[in-house]
């Protein structure tokens, strides 16, 4: 196994090590785009002088808060919708209508309503990260076999608490599977919105650096963020796991 | 009757839209009363502004996507059925998938300039995750005795990709189309947005601008009625493309 | 033609040596995963043996040709081409002139009594339908040796039987050899002149058994003592493999 994991960098390593050479060589002038080298080196002096913190503060700053917005709202309405028709037949159209629209494209609005700050990301974010996760959440509430809730009726369990106790945990997996998209289209969002108008933030550095041509600077910030979306991928998957396996042992 | 029942919530919140905007617990300059909205819409139309636009937008995600899906379906059914190129591809697709490729804007724009160019190679490149994510997996799956009776009839290697291979894993290609197609649209109007260049995305930005908010409305209306058509074009199209296809349990 | 040796991986088979002679109807019967399938993609060229060696007329096999086509259970037909288009298939893939093609097309949907269908797609044909296709497809690029994959075992018994006959029919007119794997002892038997039983994994030959009486379309295999005795022992032969492999 871990041979393979370490025979898939080959491939990058091989791109990376290409780039490279072709940026040398001058086949790349740096004009185009800087070399590899470069990128790496301005990255590094961004990390060490600590000036890429206030950004990443501010950009993962209003990514989460739209996230897990979202994420307590749509877990909260896809169960509220799969147990009560009611509101499902009164929020599934307007869901269906707000699906085809393109969340980024909704950022001038909710800059016109909320602003140019913060809260108007904020909102734009939880919005479209709030598709997903009601989506998967209705999905895997609906799907619960009806003997486990049967079974936990006999055994007393008030409906209330139904919800809470038998269909929350049975639905886990799929909640799981919307909110791991959530997570990107976050990430998506967050940068639309910051290249459109911010003033601190990733996107808004990409922006910047790309607007005043200091590229090798622009694309590190932007590895930077491909690196850090990857490692919340990946710390969201093993934490994931981590639950999985204390939810077992409670049963 | 089930359509009725459905369209009544949507029918319920444009009311009380209409009646919140119209009696002022809002400025209606933030939030237009609805029928405002939809007269600013027919009055795009009917002197023309939104043609320009509209036509750019439209051009633009379908050259990318059809870039994408010329591309992005031989490579991945390349990869789905040579150990060498899976090896060789598939690490740098997971690697670029997470990457958020709209943070890409400014560089494409310094490469490709700020018109139609740098929009439609950003599409090609948002679009050709899933067009070879799909076709890698429709190309992966396949029952071996369908290539071995091909092969038994006298297919050399380089033609089944394309005779045998390629309308087995139709049904997934044509998925991956069904996602490309959103994900033109909506790369088309960010890119438009953030860097100008004409088409609905700079309109809606422009008016925003000058705080003609009826217009911005009007523009969300107009790209996501776009993204519900090319949506169901695609639908339909697949009816015709697939209608040999039999959903394998 | 003549078999070597020919194992697998998975050794699902082991020293096999066997010689089969032309135009005759090979059956090979045996319990399941017993490597009857496997023998028959060796001889078909889609696997290669890791030990020992097959050759056809004297020359050793490479790979999967015209001249063995091969029928299989299942998911031989293309869903993206008519009942025509599958037939002619190998023929377009040869080259062959359309009139040419279209000519051969029609004389084996005749041979298969699909006339009225040939323009339908496979989905919307009945399994014995599609089988019938398959088998055409298979002999319309005119290979010397037939390989047939217990084609029929997804049907049910009145399809066939009547597939069984057709087969027969067709190799008694154009007398080509035949290797017919099948799980079925009685079909086995019915079709075969000669039948090869193959023991539990990994699969050595058992032993093979000549069918020296002959057997007619539509017969009442019941009716018949001969073709009872003979299945009898046969079957006898592959049950004590089935049980040994139960242990």
């Amino acid at each position: 196994m871990k041979a393979l994991a370490t025979a898939k960098i080959i491939p990058l390593l091989l791109l990376l090590a290409a780039w490279q050479a072709a940026s040398a060589t001058g086949l790349l002038p740096k004009s185009v785009l800087p070399s590899f080298w470069d990128v790496a080196a301005s990255l590094a002096g961004m990390l060490r002088s600590g000036e890429i913190v206030p950004h990443t503060l501010a950009s993962f700053g209003r990514a989460g808060a739209g996230f897990f917005a979202a994420v307590i709202g749509g877990v909260t309405l896809g169960l509220l919708m799969a147990r009560i028709p009611v509101i499902e037949r009164a929020v599934e159209p307007i869901l269906l209508l707000i699906y085809p629209v393109p969340k980024p494209a909704m950022i001038p609005l909710f800059m016109i309503w909320l602003g140019i700050g913060d809260f108007s990301k904020i909102a734009v974010i939880a919005l479209a990260c709030l598709l997903p996760v009601v989506v998967a959440t209705f999905n895997g509430a609906r799907s619960v076999d009806n003997l486990l809730l049967w079974s936990a009726r006999a055994r007393g369990t008030p409906e209330r608490r139904l919800l809470w106790r038998v269909v929350l945990p049975a639905a886990l997996p799929q909640i799981a599977a919307g909110v791991r998209t959530a997570i990107a289209i976050a990430i998506i969002v967050l940068v639309s919105s910051e290249f459109i108008s911010a003033e601190k933030g990733l996107g808004y550095l990409i922006f910047a650096y790309g607007g005043v041509g200091a590229n090798d600077a622009m694309l590190a910030v932007v590895i930077y963020l491909a690196a850090l979306g990857y490692l919340l991928d990946r710390c969201y998957l093993a934490g994931l796991r981590r639950l999985m396996s204390w939810h077992a042992f409670a049963h | 009757m089930h359509l009725l029942t459905r369209i009544i919530p949507i029918a319920l919140l444009l009311a009380a839209w209409e009646l919140v905007a119209r009696v002022g617990w809002v400025n209606p300059n933030v939030f237009p009363p609805v029928t405002e909205i939809v007269l600013r819409w027919l009055v795009l139309f009917i002197d023309g502004r939104i043609y320009g636009p509209l036509w750019d937008t439209l051009w633009r995600a379908l050259v990318g996507l059809a870039a994408a899906i010329a591309v992005g379906v031989p490579l991945g059914l390349l990869m789905g059925r040579a150990r060498w190129a899976e090896w060789f591809f598939a690490p740098l697709f997971s690697f670029g998938f997470p990457l958020p490729k709209i943070a890409l804007i400014p560089l494409y724009v310094h490469w490709f300039g700020l018109f139609s160019l740098s929009k439609v190679m950003l599409i090609f490149t948002d679009c050709l995750f899933p067009m070879v994510l799909f076709s890698y997996h429709g190309a992966r799956g396949l029952s071996p005795v369908y290539l071995w009776s091909a092969q038994s009839r006298g297919t050399g290697r380089v033609r089944m990709l394309w005779r045998v291979v390629l309308p087995l894993s139709l049904a997934s290609i044509y998925d991956g189309v069904q996602v490309a197609v959103v994900v033109a649209i909506l790369v088309a109007v960010v890119c438009e947005m953030v860097s100008g260049g004409g088409g609905l995305g700079e309109l809606m930005i422009r008016s925003y601008r000058y705080g003609d908010v009826r217009t911005a409305f009007a523009m969300l209306v107009t790209i996501s009625l776009i993204g519900y058509a090319l949506y169901k074009v695609a639908q339909w199209l697949r009816g015709r493309l697939l209608h040999w296809h039999v959903a394998e349990a | 033609m003549c078999y070597g040796n020919g194992a697998e991986e998975v050794k699902a088979l082991e020293s096999i040596d066997l010689a089969i002679e032309e135009h005759e109807f090979v059956t090979i019967v045996g319990p399941s995963g017993c490597g009857k399938s496997t023998l028959l993609y060796l001889v078909g060229g889609f696997l290669r043996p890791t030990s020992g060696s097959l050759c056809l007329r004297g020359r050793p096999i490479t790979g999967p040709g015209p001249d063995r086509g091969i029928v299989f259970q299942r998911y031989s037909l293309f869903p993206w081409l008519t009942v025509r288009g599958n037939i002619g298939y190998g023929l377009a893939e040869k080259g062959m002139p359309r009139a040419e093609r279209n000519r051969i097309v029609d004389e084996h949907v005749r041979l298969v009594h699909l006339q009225g269908f040939e323009n339908r797609y496979p989905r919307e044909l009945s399994g014995g339908m599609q089988q019938r296709v398959a088998l055409a497809q298979t002999l319309a690029c005119g290979p010397d040796i037939l390989l047939m994959d217990e084609p029929f075992g997804a049907l049910d018994a009145q399809t066939r039987r009547i597939l069984q006959d057709e087969v027969r029919r067709i190799w008694r007119r154009d007398i080509k050899t035949v290797l017919f794997v099948t799980h079925d002892v009685e079909e086995a038997v019915a079709l075969g002149t000669r039948i090869v039983v193959l023991t539990a994994r990994p699969g050595r030959v058992k032993e093979v058994l000549e069918r020296d009486f002959d057997v007619t379309d539509g017969e009442e295999f019941e009716a018949n003592p001969a073709f009872s005795a003979f299945k009898l022992r046969i079957w006898r032969s592959v049950k004590e493999e089935v049980e040994g492999a139960l242990g």
